[in-house]
């Protein structure tokens, strides 16, 4: 059996809205957030949950981690049901919610780290070596003594992350984890992630937007959307699917090149010397249509690429209709 | 346990940082202290009562030492549920209700001694009739602090109430409306207990809300003699029962049909 194992799972929400004019009553509406959900991870396995905003994700996450109680349908995450068995089974489950905060505002991080070695009864030594490794890898050492208030958005996230971990739970669900994040520090937690995921085998489920993270780091992704599970495999296949554009920016040497170039091939950006198209090898093929670029003058630079992955994904929402 | 305590001192850490508040709660505490003394040695000028003036007077200035005690929800638990940040609670593998107890209690406890401690000095040496008088006798001061402390069990488990409702309703002003206008008439804050009707008073003081500080404070004036500490400390226990049994199970069932909104 697989470590998570998830059947069938259904939840949905009444959302009252405003009354009409001319109605006695407010009119319910019954938003179905999730529609026989199946899915099973393994054991070690980093899996990206991805999907349009409202499809879904977070009311899984939340159901996972024991917070929501389903309709119907059943989940097992190492043979325990979040819901039923909530407080034994959050000791072996870390979970980040990227926009909430789980420190406490007015006091050092440090003081919020020795309440939740405490709350997860946390041995001495085991907590020392592990805040130890954690304050060195997300960079913590220096704003273990500062007020959480104080804190930037991505110092802040950072120390959020040091949190969820410090009881090395064996599954971490982390919902939008890099919002926020400069650069360097999103670079920064996806190594950290990879290195986590690989020492201690930790068992990850990201939800995120940002489709440099999933390309970075999760091999396997799942496809919600309008509460329905509509992909779940790798990420290459699912971009291969959509993938048929490509781009190629030119640099000519001669002001305002003459070009002449068929209606397949679409113009993004012209500015003097510099062109960019984009165009599908399938219309013209990328022969043809470099013979074309180069009867419009000298040629001083090309590059030639793939499409932008949130493109990409963007289109892949728009053909699923969602 | 051990976390709860860690939680309870966390909690208390918090109460701390805020010290500029309970200057500003000192000081207008102390001014309604005085107002309030001043109306009732009007009301004796004109038509004494049977209480004595020294015993109203103390009674105002614990009542007043007290208040924090009495009024005041710890505003980040609320923020807490009404912004979704109790999810991260909610993962905890602890009990929502001794969770939240252990905070509510360090919230009440340090905030009243943080300003009560200071108000009962400064109370202490005003004038004979006008100030906090000493105790009856040293009995009634030891069953008087014991009773507070029962008394900061059953408010706790008020409060912990409020917070089960604010559950469901999501903003606590509605019932924290209703429940202070009930605490602070019922627990003697705007008028002394010892001065409402006979009749009235075998009602109010049976409540929950006379056992948090009337019952204390009467066992230090001596108004209630000290053969009686057993009975109040018994009421008072009962009540803390009664309260945390009910407080438990709203917050169960809050757990069952509660959702967290938004993302």
């Amino acid at each position: 059996m697989s470590y998570i194992e998830v059947e069938k799972l259904n939840k949905s929400f009444t959302v009252r809205k405003k009354r009409e004019k001319g109605r006695l009553f407010r009119e319910k509406e019954i938003v179905e957030a999730l529609k026989d959900v199946s899915f099973s991870v393994e054991r070690g396995e980093l899996v990206g949950y991805i999907g349009p905003n409202g499809a879904g994700k977070s009311t899984t996450v939340k159901i996972l981690s024991g917070i929501l109680t389903p309709e119907s349908g059943s989940a097992l995450v190492g043979g325990s049901v979040p819901w039923t068995d909530r407080r034994e089974y959050v000791r072996h489950i870390g979970v980040v919610f990227g926009q909430r905060s789980q420190l406490w505002w007015d006091v050092p991080i440090q003081d919020s780290y020795s309440l939740l070695k405490d709350i997860y009864r946390i041995p001495l030594p085991d907590y020392e070596s592990r805040l130890r490794e954690l304050s060195e890898a997300l960079q913590l050492e220096e704003l273990m003594r500062t007020p959480l208030r104080l804190l930037s958005l991505g110092q802040r996230m950072r120390a959020e992350l040091c949190g969820s971990l410090l009881h090395r739970p064996e599954l971490l669900f982390l919902d939008e984890p890099t919002i926020g994040l400069d650069a360097v520090s999103k670079l920064a937690l996806r190594d950290f992630l990879r290195s986590e995921n690989k020492e201690y085998g930790t068992t990850i489920m990201l939800t995120t937007h940002d489709m440099e993270d999933i390309a970075a780091l999760c091999p396997r992704v799942m496809v919600l959307g309008h509460g329905r599970k509509l992909y779940d495999g790798g990420l290459t296949e699912l971009l291969e699917r959509f993938d048929k554009n490509r781009t190629v920016s030119v640099r000519y040497d001669t002001e305002e090149p003459q070009l002449e170039l068929p209606d397949s091939v679409q113009t993004v950006v012209r500015n003097g010397s510099d062109v960019r198209l984009t165009y599908s090898p399938a219309d013209i093929p990328t022969a043809e249509l470099l013979t074309l670029l180069q009867r419009a003058g000298r040629i001083q630079e090309m590059t030639l690429g793939s499409e932008n992955i949130d493109h990409l994904i963007a289109a892949m929402y728009r053909e699923m209709d969602l | 346990m051990r976390a709860y305590l860690s939680v309870f001192g966390m909690r208390n850490r918090m109460e701390l940082q805020y010290r500029g508040a309970m200057l500003g709660g000192i000081l207008c505490q102390m001014f309604f202290g005085i107002v309030l003394v001043a109306l009732y040695r009007a009301l004796y000028a004109s038509r004494p009562q049977p209480v004595p003036i020294e015993h109203i007077a103390t009674y105002v200035w614990l009542q007043q030492a007290f208040f924090r005690m009495i009024v005041a929800s710890d505003p980040d638990l609320l923020d807490k549920i009404r912004n979704g940040n109790i999810s991260y609670d909610l993962c905890r593998p602890l009990d929502m209700y001794w969770f939240y107890y252990a905070r509510i209690a360090a919230q009440k406890l340090t905030g009243s001694l943080m300003r009560g401690i200071p108000m009962m000095i400064f109370a202490a040496i005003l004038p004979r009739g006008w100030g906090l008088a000493p105790p009856d006798s040293l009995q009634g001061l030891i069953f008087g602090i014991f009773g507070l402390l029962f008394g900061l069990l059953c408010v706790c488990a008020l409060e912990n109430i409020t917070m089960a409702f604010t559950m469901r309703t999501l903003d606590p002003r509605g019932i924290q409306a209703l429940l202070n206008l009930l605490m602070v008439t019922l627990s003697g804050n705007i008028l002394p207990l010892t001065l409402f009707p006979d009749s009235w008073q075998k009602v109010i003081t049976a409540l929950p809300y006379a056992q948090l500080l009337d019952g204390p404070i009467r066992l230090y004036t001596g108004d209630h003699a000290v053969s009686d500490a057993p009975r109040i400390i018994l009421v008072q226990a009962s009540w803390t029962v009664v309260l945390i049994f009910a407080g438990y199970n709203l917050w169960r069932a809050d757990q069952k049909r509660m959702i967290v909104q938004g993302g």
